[in-house]
């Protein structure tokens, strides 16, 4: 017998390493995924970062400008049609060509005149209307750099040497010759962050593509969730549980499976085809992230109801509570916080959201900031889109940044969601 | 998946069903409840009672009475149907959408399952405290006041505070939260968390109050507070308290119910049922062959 005994002993502390070893092993494997995990984030990171970092600065350029009427054709700053037609571009050639004065040729001439942004031109003009007593001054300003010189400047003292594209062995002497007067400088970009989108990388922003995703996201957020958290509510508190519920319940998960994209196709035959709604417009990005996201709502909501325990229900309506007394009062302050967690995950989706939105036209070239729900927009996934598309290559960087906005844009919303459920939540 | 899943839980129910109508215990029930389950001027009176839980049948043909302020045990072992008979009292088992009522039900002679009876109306004048404490995750004051707020009881504030005293001090709880109303009534002790239950049970001053099994949950020591307060509770207020302890029941109750596989077995005094039991599987529940 106790032979018997000492054997069974020695058995099990034989399989007991054994079992202690593939506890081990089943650990590490768990540790070498979450590792895996994290590598992708941060590889992620690294080169996103790595690549847009530098789109937060821009090159300009120090210049003398001269508000010559007789270069602008202006006669009178309150005739419009004056302003408009006015060459503010020739001041800034001006100036070049007073910095540079040995430069004739007319070849020549078109390089020297494009180290600095067409866009400067408006720049001028803005400033011009706002101080009117400029007119016939002159005055130092710091212009932005074209797109090609900024891009060769900022690679300058890079690993493999400066990127000179499309920046000749001209352009990169007056980079040079400016660089030693101190005529050259990296600031910070505010350009990117407070205009729309355009043909030239020096003068494209982010402001417009988040302005769209704003306005989107209000649509998208006052039409999901007031109708994703009633239908919560009907499902689980009041509807009866039959055949017609449960193919209800099969369909809401099934939609939350379509591919985003059959939500665009049917917001372009539903809303834009039939309803005419304007294309391209928030509103309609909007309806069809509300399509989107509902499952989703519904599915986190109907979930953080189930949640509530029924003893609460149960003593709601042991001292008479109507069941929409009991709903009002115990669940939905109760589910709240699961029902917000589902609400904003289902917003962080509708903001990543690009497929949907390609097929309601909102993926238009929208140089404009919109200002309301009704005018053309972008989103930012969109816009990280387009400018991954484009064959400028200071688009990459802007490619790049976009994508850090919209990135810390998500964390965000994450981060938003899990301190509401935090301070919400309520131990019962 | 979920229709699977209710189905599997029918045919589990059906087989337990089938299971327990052939089974050892299928003996012969008395047609009527042995001794007297009938009193004078009853608060309320149950009659030919059959409830079903979709096809299954819960409760078959319950006669009984619940005199004015006593206090009547039901006992009998699990699955029996006291609980499903109790909440058929206040209508609680309207929410299972299964459940099936049948036979007249009153309420100082009102019929509580006709059409004009509401449901929230008959809860205010027949409450309940539940088998696990369960307050509101509020505090103490709102856990009270609830109610006599739903019903719109108290016009002003100082009527509300006065209710909501004297509900507390009939729970025997006022002298120990006096000093922490506005904390929550889920950070209490489960005896006090079952005391504060019943305080919001009697905000709403109600006629009856039926307690389903309200110390299973509890220590010796709180459940003594609790069946001390129901003693005192009876001497305003009808009680009807389903219990799994026989030795409650003939602690607290004037009147005992002993219940068997949804038939109701015998009514007596308290004294008698544990006493002199009249029918034999009265006799084998007390003297604990099963249960």
């Amino acid at each position: 017998m106790t032979e018997i005994k000492r054997s069974h002993a020695e058995t099990i502390q034989r399989s007991l390493s054994k079992r202690y070893r593939a506890e081990k092993r089943f650990r590490a494997y768990g540790m070498m995924a979450i590792a895996l995990g994290l590598l992708c984030v941060a590889l992620l990171f690294v080169d996103i970062i790595g690549k847009g970092h530098k789109a937060f600065l821009e090159t300009s350029i120090q210049v003398d400008v001269t508000y010559d009427a007789e270069v602008l054709g202006i006669t009178d700053l309150q005739n419009k049609q004056q302003v408009a037609l006015a060459d503010f571009q020739g001041l800034v050639k001006k100036a070049l060509q007073k910095k540079f004065p040995d430069v004739s040729k007319r070849k020549e001439k078109r390089e020297l005149f494009s180290l600095i942004s067409s866009g400067a031109g408006y720049e001028l003009r803005e400033r011009l209307l706002r101080h009117p007593e400029l007119m016939g001054q002159t005055e130092t300003l710091w212009l932005i750099a074209d797109d090609d010189v900024d891009t060769y400047y900022k690679s300058i003292g890079s690993k493999g040497g400066a990127f000179t594209g499309r920046t000749s062995e001209l352009r990169q002497g007056w980079i040079d010759q400016l660089e030693q007067e101190g005529a050259i400088k990296l600031g910070f970009n505010t350009t990117f962050f407070t205009s729309g989108d355009s043909r030239e990388p020096e003068q494209a922003g982010i402001w417009g593509a988040a302005m769209g995703s704003l306005f989107t996201l209000v649509v998208t957020l006052t039409l999901s969730f007031p109708i994703g958290v009633s239908a919560a509510v009907y499902l689980e508190e009041f509807a009866p549980k039959n055949r017609w519920t449960d193919l209800i319940e099969v369909n809401i998960n099934n939609l939350a499976a379509v591919p985003s994209i059959i939500f665009g196709l049917l917001g372009l035959a539903i809303f834009i085809n039939f309803f005419q709604v304007p294309r391209s417009v928030p509103l309609v990005g909007g309806l069809v992230l509300t399509l989107m996201t509902l499952p989703t709502i519904i599915i986190s909501s109907r979930a953080a109801i189930k949640a509530v325990p029924p003893s609460i229900r149960e003593a709601a309506i042991g001292v008479g509570a109507s069941p929409m007394q009991v709903v009002l009062h115990h669940v939905l302050p109760l589910a709240m916080p699961g029902m917000l967690t589902g609400a904003i995950i289902g917003m962080a989706q509708a903001l990543g959201e690009t497929a949907p939105l390609l097929m309601i036209g909102m993926v238009a070239f929208i140089v404009d900031i919109p200002g309301g729900f009704t005018d053309p927009a972008t989103v930012l996934p969109v816009q990280i889109f387009l400018w991954a598309d484009s064959p400028e290559r200071a688009f990459i960087e802007k490619t790049s940044a976009a994508i850090m906005v919209l990135l810390a844009f998500l964390i965000m919303m994450n981060t938003l969601a899990v301190v509401l459920r935090k301070k919400l939540e309520r131990r019962w | 998946m979920v229709s699977k899943l209710v189905t599997d839980t029918a045919t589990m129910l059906e087989k337990k069903a089938t299971a327990k109508q052939t089974g050892p215990d299928a003996m012969d029930y008395p047609e009527q409840a042995i001794g007297e389950p009938f009193v004078k001027n009853p608060k309320m009176s149950m009659r030919n009672v059959d409830v079903f839980y979709g096809d299954k049948q819960a409760i078959y043909n319950v006669n009984v009475d619940i005199g004015q302020n006593e206090v009547i045990a039901m006992i009998g072992p699990s699955g029996c149907g006291k609980s499903t008979f109790l909440r058929s009292i206040n209508r609680m088992n309207d929410t299972v959408e299964s459940c099936r009522v049948h036979g007249e039900l009153s309420l100082d002679g009102e019929d509580i399952y006709a059409a004009k009876m509401d449901p929230v109306a008959l809860r205010a004048r027949v409450g309940m405290v539940f088998q696990k404490p369960n307050p509101f995750p509020k505090s103490i004051y709102d856990n009270v006041s609830y109610g006599p707020r739903l019903h719109g009881l108290a016009s002003r504030r100082a009527e509300l505070d006065e209710i909501v005293e004297n509900s507390l001090r009939r729970a025997g709880l006022w002298e120990e939260v006096k000093d922490r109303l506005d904390q929550p009534g889920t950070g209490l002790s489960g005896g006090q968390q079952q005391r504060l239950c019943i305080a919001r049970a009697i905000a709403i001053s109600p006629e009856v109050i039926l307690m389903d099994e309200p110390c299973s949950a509890l220590d010796p020591i709180a459940t003594a507070k609790i069946e001390e307060l129901i003693a005192e509770l009876s001497e305003n207020y009808t009680i009807a308290i389903v219990t799994h302890s026989m030795q409650q029941a003939a602690r607290v109750s004037r009147r005992t119910a002993y219940f068997h596989l949804g038939h109701l077995v015998e009514v007596n005094d308290t004294e008698k049922v544990f006493t002199a039991p009249e029918h034999a599987l009265t006799e084998a529940y007390i003297t604990g062959r099963f249960g």
